[in-house]
């Protein structure tokens, strides 16, 4: 397998556990109280730092099994790869800010609006990696 | 996901010919990741133009002789 297509499985795992440790809190409060807690800086900087803490780790295992395929420059491929992957997830991101500006004016909620781009953010990251996980095994 | 390109190639073919090189050391003489030679000869990927000239000319052999256009 590829180094970057092993980064972008760590990037998608970090992205999912981050997210889902970040969103399960607000989901469960508002299905159990029916009230959404504000966003606040801790669970942010929490999410980040495991963000970041998968992302260093995974690509350190991963760089120091294969150290020749880590230093390797991008070809003209995985080029293409990153640009098609790119290309394709700004459309998740635009309809995911598009739905988020919309759900605002249905419902006045800034902290639901604040979620709901930060959700949009996610879902296109994800989206990326796991676009350039495709592109990697088919024909491009 | 994408649809195979309609260019076939003998890179394998032209690789086994020449001492049995590797897919890796081709890759390194002409500037690409093993695993694109790889999807190369696998027809999932169609190389740029100056890929393609560089396998021919380390192949000594002519454009049309690597790669063919499938009608």
């Amino acid at each position: 397998m590829p180094f970057r297509e092993k980064s972008a499985w760590i990037m998608s795992f970090a992205l999912l556990v981050g997210g889902v440790f970040y969103f399960l809190p607000v989901v469960s409060g508002w299905s159990g109280a029916g009230q959404l807690i504000s966003p606040l800086m801790p669970h942010l900087l929490a999410y980040t730092v495991c963000l970041v803490v998968i992302a260093i780790v995974g690509h350190i295992v991963i760089a120091a099994l294969a150290p020749k395929d880590a230093d390797a420059p991008v070809d003209e491929r995985e080029k293409l790869i990153f640009d098609r992957a790119g290309h394709y997830s700004s459309y998740v991101l635009g309809v995911g800010a598009l739905l988020s500006l919309g759900l605002y004016l249905l419902s006045g909620n800034g902290d639901l609006l604040f979620y709901a781009v930060f959700a949009s953010l996610i879902a296109s990251q994800l989206a990326e990696y796991l676009l350039q996980i495709a592109f990697y095994r088919t024909s491009i | 996901m994408g649809r195979k390109p309609p260019i076939s190639n003998r890179v394998r073919e032209l690789r086994e010919q020449h001492g049995s090189m590797t897919q890796a050391q081709l890759g390194e003489a002409i500037g690409v990741t093993r695993q694109t030679v790889i999807a190369i000869e696998q027809n999932r990927y169609s190389p740029s133009l100056e890929s393609a000239f560089r396998i021919a000319r380390l192949f000594g052999v002519g454009l049309e002789d690597v790669f063919s256009w499938d009608d």
